[in-house]
């Protein structure tokens, strides 16, 4: 039998460039057969979850996969490190989830056409962010994420909702071009915008103070945190699937990764900033919290959560090289706030889908007539709580175990206090949408597809807790590469 | 003789035999559009594959930042000239237009071969000739009082370039680049100084760069679409823009100028694009736009750096490309729907697939958004601006690019996303005369964004030289 060889620079290759060209093809496709374009769609984000699999061996061996091109601005296009191939795996495979959910979704509505070659395209653009070996082409990729998630935000094309997918547009975009500013005076510094270049030009001096506050600005508007976090529960106006795309899967944890990526991989920053910006994530993590509390329609709650839930994450990042610990739960928190986020989203689009409203005073009682839904949301809203054995809990208990031990108390206080708030607003909702009389609406289960979608993202939930062994190994690899040894 | 149509000469004679030609009693009138396609592409084609290098009447040569020029003009001429065939229902109206833009093709390419001063102002005023009667094309109110601006203020700029021709033959006895550059080096004080100054000033009128604007929002608004195609994409950049770009490259002015371009550019780009926040006709946004397009050129020259310059000519071919996109938009869209009035449009996308994906790529090129064109363009001029030791300058180009964004998606959300507006329902996609220069357009804009680092090397970081 012969033996299939595939060099990793042609998987690195396939795995980021067949859903970015794929997507192109989909509308085509889709105006001769709307099935095969449904399949076609959740091939292309497939073919990038089994290429990131299939480099997960390599990259755990310590190898870096290069994709290397003569351009103006570089010759190191794209790298796979274990941080890389992480997020890909965690990405595409939220992302696989949502398109799949879709299939039952987004069937009762116009344009799907431009739906799926959207969303498809949008998660090209992450894996192509995600392996990114310069500033340039990051911020290329950067910016294709945020102009595919303004037309998808705007998707229904109400005025309102047009509006919204206009304010996340500039608001991000505002962030990112002064994150470009900010790569340019780095640019202006070291003469070259590769990363691997940058790391050995910085290794010993930090980052101009300025340049940090720039590229930040960038960072905390894509991951909607304080104070550019207003566009992220305006944004829950678009389709359901979108939202969790948005929210739990891809485009908030393009702020958080490239933070790893950047300000703790390639640039060494002043110490200050290790206690600056959790204090920051704390303060967006209270604030989004007690909003959450107060919020009645039930995608936005879960907004407010995002943006509370990604302060965890920068607080376990931002610590900074002092807690290896730390990092490690920050990047399981990707990986785990992604499957649990991404179940909340989808089941409040099964919700809103066949109850019609997002108003959660005029839901209840639903457990009776979509039990499915419910238990799925339950546990989803476990682990994004930090319950135990749910995946949640242990990122949850290694960040904040993390900052205990190398930040000033108040803050692991304040993250703390944050996590009772998460499950006060979390129970709320379960308790005031499922519980309770029924509000009589017309209920009924959703579709197949969107139950399975949801009921699966609820299982990894589950068994990323119970295994959660395979996940933190390579979390603390990547954590180990990250933080010296392991890169050329 | 075969020297005589060399290559040089045969894009200036060449449209100028085909206006003679047309015009004699010979039945050929309706060859005038096929001329004007067959040029047109003929300009491109030359420009695409390396043109020889030859030097023509009066000293015509083609260098690598004419060659630029020249392919833009040739772009930009072939999608006027196919939007009148789809937009202009009058026949003699037509015929006129052809015949202008060919006129108009024989002053921009000769602006942009000529090495004299004198020869430049000559074709210059060529150019803008044909412009005023292409404003004026149908013979309506607004149409002539819009030439008329346009008139009175390229009289004020022809006026300050002739009187510095003088100046500087007074001075130096010379007007040809090389040598009235030489001059300069040696001892730039008193008269050339005052000559540059005077020289600049009519360029930034003919640029329509603030604080010398105020006829280009009127003129560009009043012409037949197909005009404001060929005006806003090619005209004052050839008139304006591009002279600046020779005589800064050529080192004609010294670096005295440089502050003036600098603040210049940078009071344009934000003028511009805070006025076309506010309005609310689909072509005089554009036109507002066009200054502040402009106003990057410009400030990127003020530079003085070889990357500057570099910066200056790939915005301005990307410029031509984007900008003549949403003017064709504009016409598909005024076409079809009977009116450029933003506040009674709506969903257009819906009816008009084609021309609403153009022109979100249009609209992201222009503000900057990565992978289109425009984006490179920008991001060079902002990498010159910085490393030329202009921070402020860089910063006030990168968040005047959140203005443009701001305006851009204001006009998409009222004129093509969004729900289809009652009454439009009727509204049929452009016809293929629009359509093909959409989709050429477009074809350019998004593959010049995604094969830059091929082209980068090659073909973006020589354009200054050859």
């Amino acid at each position: 039998m012969a033996k299939l060889i595939v060099q990793n620079e042609t998987i690195l290759n396939l795995l980021i460039w067949t859903p970015v060209i794929g997507a192109f093809a989909l509308p085509v496709v889709g105006k001769v057969s709307p099935r095969l374009r449904n399949l076609l769609a959740l091939a292309g984000v497939l073919v990038s979850l089994v290429c990131s699999l299939a480099l997960y061996r390599t990259v755990m061996a310590g190898t870096v996969v290069t994709v290397a091109m003569e351009t103006g601005f570089g010759s190191r296009l794209f790298h796979a490190d274990c941080l890389a191939v992480f997020m890909a795996t965690v990405s595409s495979l939220v992302g696989a989830i949502i398109v799949f959910y879709s299939w039952g979704y987004i069937s009762h509505y116009d344009n799907q056409n431009e739906y799926y070659f959207l969303v498809v395209l949008f998660l090209g653009s992450m894996m192509g962010l995600v392996f990114s070996a310069n500033l340039i082409l990051l911020y290329v990729f950067w910016e294709i994420t945020a102009l595919t998630s303004w037309r998808l935000i705007g998707f229904f094309r109400e005025p309102q909702q047009v509006v919204r997918a206009d304010k996340a547009f500039m608001m991000t975009f505002f962030g990112a071009v002064l994150m470009l500013l900010g790569f340019i005076m780095i640019f202006d510094k070291a003469g070259t915008f590769d990363m691997i270049q940058l790391r050995e030009r910085f290794s010993s001096e930090c980052i101009p103070n300025l340049a940090v506050v720039l590229i930040l600005a960038g960072l905390l508007s894509k991951s909607a945190t304080l104070p550019l976090q207003t566009w992220l529960p305006d944004a829950g106006v678009a389709p359901s699937p979108v939202t969790a795309l948005l929210h739990a899967a891809v485009l908030v944890k393009i702020g958080v990764y490239v933070y790893a990526r950047l300000l703790i991989v390639t640039f060494a920053i002043d110490p200050m900033w290790n206690v600056v910006v959790p204090a920051v994530a704390g303060a967006s993590a209270i604030l989004a919290a007690g909003a959450a509390m107060i919020e009645t329609d039930l995608k936005r709650i879960i907004a407010f959560s995002t943006i509370s839930q990604i302060g965890f994450i920068f607080l376990g990042l931002a610590i900074g090289r002092a807690s290896e610990m730390a990092i490690a739960g920050g990047l399981l928190y990707i990986l785990m706030h992604g499957f649990a986020k991404g179940g909340l989203f989808l089941c409040a689009g099964i919700v809103e889908q066949n109850t019609h409203t997002k108003d959660i005073t005029r839901l209840g009682g639903l457990v009776r007539t979509m039990p499915v839904t419910a238990v799925s949301f339950l546990i989803c809203a476990f682990s994004v709580m930090g319950i135990p054995p749910f995946g949640g809990f242990f990122s949850k208990y290694m960040v904040i175990a993390g900052a205990a031990k190398s930040s000033p108390l108040w803050i692991t206080l304040i993250f703390v206090v944050g996590a009772f708030m998460t499950i006060i607003y979390l129970a709320r909702v379960f308790v005031m949408v499922f519980m309770g009389e029924s509000k009589g609406h017309e209920e009924r289960e959703g579709s197949v597809v969107m139950v399975g979608s949801v009921a699966l993202l609820a299982l990894l939930s589950i068994v990323s807790g119970l295994y959660i062994g395979v996940s933190s190994d390579f979390a603390q690899a990547a954590v180990k590469q990250m933080l010296g040894g392991g890169q050329p | 003789m075969k020297e005589a149509m060399n290559l040089p000469n045969q894009l200036i004679l060449l449209p100028l035999l085909a206006v003679v030609v047309v015009n004699l009693p010979l039945g050929l009138r309706w060859a005038a559009m096929l001329g004007g396609v067959f040029f047109s592409i003929y300009q491109m084609w030359t420009m695409v594959f390396l043109p020889p290098l030859e030097t023509g009447f009066f000293d015509l040569q083609i260098d690598g930042l004419s060659r630029v020029l020249l392919l833009s003009i040739g772009l930009v001429a072939f999608v006027s000239i196919l939007a009148a065939r789809g937009t202009i229902r009058d026949k003699r109206e037509r015929f006129y237009f052809y015949n202008l833009v060919l006129l108009a093709m024989v002053g921009m390419n000769g602006l942009v071969m000529v090495r004299d001063l004198f020869s430049l102002y000559v074709f210059i005023e060529i150019t803008s000739v044909a412009s005023f009667i292409l404003i004026a094309l149908r013979r309506e109110l607004d149409g002539l009082e819009g030439a008329f601006k346009y008139l009175i203020m390229s009289a004020v700029a022809t006026a300050m370039m002739l009187s510095a021709v003088a100046l500087l033959l007074l001075a130096t006895g010379e007007t040809s680049f090389a040598k009235v550059a030489e001059q300069m080096r040696l001892g730039g004080s008193g008269l050339p100084v005052l000559a540059a100054g005077l020289f600049v000033a009519g360029l930034l009128i003919k640029a329509g760069s603030v604080p010398f604007h105020g006829w280009l929002p009127d003129a560009y608004m009043a012409a037949p679409n197909a005009a404001s195609i060929l005006l806003g994409g090619i005209v004052t950049k050839t008139t304006g823009v591009y002279a600046l770009i020779r005589l800064m490259q050529d080192g004609m002015f010294g670096t005295g100028m440089s502050p003036v371009l600098l603040l210049a550019g940078a009071v344009s780009i934000v003028a511009g694009a805070l006025a076309a926040l506010g309005q609310r006709d689909f072509k005089r946004m554009l036109a507002y736009s066009s200054i502040s397009q402009v106003g990057y050129i410009v400030l990127s020259l003020g530079t003085g750096t070889a990357l500057g310059v570099v910066g200056a000519v790939f915005h301005l071919f990307n410029h031509a490309v984007f900008k003549s996109l949403l003017f064709v938009n504009a016409t598909a869209v005024e076409d079809r729907a009977g009116t450029r009035d933003m506040n009674q449009l709506g969903g257009l996308a819906a009816r008009m697939p084609v021309t609403g994906f153009a022109s979100v790529v249009a609209l992201l090129s222009t503000a900057g958004v990565p992978p289109l064109a425009g984006f490179w363009s920008k991001l060079v001029i902002i990498v010159a601006l910085y490393k030329s030791g202009h921070p402020v300058y860089a910063a006030v180009a990168v968040l005047a690019s959140l203005l443009t964004l701001a305006y851009f998606l204001s006009m998409q959300r009222r004129v093509f996303f969004g729900k289809l507006r009652e009454g439009l329902e009727g509204v049929k996609e452009a016809g293929w005369y629009v359509l093909v220069p959409t989709l050429a357009l477009t074809l350019i804009t998004m593959g010049v964004g995604v094969l830059i680092p091929w082209m980068f090397g090659s073909f973006v970081l020589p354009m200054e030289k050859f």
